[in-house]
């Protein structure tokens, strides 16, 4: 009996150790490090080509598959997700976009939506090109992009940007980017949540199958935060996709529609 | 501090714009679509109650969201046709408004435009409330 479950336990280690290694196996390598190389969709779990993982009925999805899981919004806070950890004056200026329902948002300007939030959006793709020196990671919403080279330290004279300067270093099978030298113009995760130009950004990109990246950012901001802010999501392999250009300056009614209800007295606002 | 992040982004606020508690349903023919960024704009003759023809103007996602999600430029929807839109009206109650689901000429039903709230902040803030 005994000698029974040894042989089944050791049967499902293998099969558990098998299962492992053909994931991992499916994961493509440059070299030593595995290669993101690839179109991705953030902010989702589900495998498959873009218009088929985006059936369900939240942003986005085209609603013919009404039990696949919705989407939400950067700008929401998603159910059970602790608040951010900002310092008390802090906050408050984060519940006052949310109250003035995020007209506020650098979005609207058309400026890049920064990180994490182009990371970890759904409703447009991002394609990675690794090679052995550096990783670069293009956006389609804003048309913007990041050169990551794989170095240990960050030039000396950084300007302040929308997307920061980053570096690359693998951890393990793990991409880790770090990066600083970014202005203040942008949200990090959700409707008014602001930063200063001391914040510091370490992402850590595991792809964990040929399909998904584990998805982990840690936010520091001695300014704002009382504490890093951490959170995780992933990212999706969507073959078949491709980038598309996105000029957001082209037609932008926007600014000039909110502009016009508030002179219009129109209660806008929670 | 650790939680799964699911997210999309839409350019803007729904809420400032549109208002959730006037849903409108009007059919009428298509006589434009703008296919631009950030929004694609298309506009639409409607018969009012005195026989008046209205033009309504209605937003959408952007292109690339559209092609992404089954929608072919020029071909799923043309100037010249008959289709019905769901969406919401704009706070001011002017003659446009936020397209969500439209009802092709021969009855398919497809989303052009997000759920209402998209944008806007969601249901509650990214901080704890004081």
């Amino acid at each position: 009996m005994r000698f029974t479950f040894t042989v089944q336990g050791s049967a499902f280690a293998a099969a558990l150790l098998f299962c492992a290694t053909a994931a991992s196996a499916q994961v493509p390598r440059m070299g030593a490090h595995p290669d993101l190389t690839g179109i991705w969709q953030g902010g989702s779990t589900t495998p498959g080509p873009w218009e088929e993982a985006n059936g369900g009925s939240g942003v986005g999805g085209t609603g013919r598959n009404p039990n696949a899981p919705a989407v939400l919004s950067s700008n929401d806070r998603p159910a059970g997700r602790e608040g951010a950890p900002y310092q008390d004056w802090a906050a408050k200026k984060v519940l006052e976009s949310f109250n003035k329902r995020g007209i506020d948002d650098p979005t609207a300007q058309c400026l890049p939506g920064g990180i994490p939030r182009s990371v970890t959006l759904g409703l447009f793709p991002q394609q990675f090109v690794q090679t052995p020196t550096q990783v670069v990671m293009l956006y389609e919403y804003m048309n913007v992009f990041r050169v990551i080279p794989f170095a240990s330290k960050h030039p000396d004279d950084i300007l302040p940007s929308y997307m920061g300067n980053a570096i690359g270093r693998w951890d393990g099978d793990t991409l880790v980017v770090d990066s600083i030298g970014f202005n203040d113009k942008t949200w990090l995760a959700g409707t008014g949540t602001f930063h200063s130009e001391d914040l510091h950004i370490v992402e850590r990109f595991t792809r964990v199958s040929k399909d998904r990246i584990n998805y982990e950012v840690t936010m520091e901001d001695p300014k704002v935060l009382t504490k890093p802010w951490k959170l995780t999501s992933s990212l999706m392999l969507r073959e078949g996709t491709h980038l598309d250009e996105y000029i957001c300056a082209e037609n932008n009614l926007d600014p000039g529609r909110y502009e016009q209800l508030l002179k219009a007295g129109v209660k806008i606002t929670r | 501090m650790l939680a799964l992040i699911l997210v999309a982004l839409l350019h803007h606020s729904f809420g400032a714009e549109y208002d959730v508690n006037s849903p409108i349903t009007l059919t009428g023919t298509l006589t434009a679509i703008e296919w631009t960024n950030p929004h694609t704009h298309f506009y639409l003759d409607v018969k009012d109650a005195s026989g008046k023809v209205v033009n309504w103007k209605f937003e959408g996602y952007n292109p690339s969201v559209l092609i992404r999600t089954g929608w072919k430029r020029n071909v799923t929807m043309k100037v010249g046709d008959t289709i019905t839109v769901f969406g919401w009206r704009a706070r001011d109650g002017g003659n446009w408004a936020h397209s969500r689901e439209i009802t092709l000429p021969d009855g398919k039903k497809m989303f052009f435009g997000p759920p209402a709230g998209t944008g806007d902040g969601g249901a509650q803030p990214a901080v704890e409330v004081k």
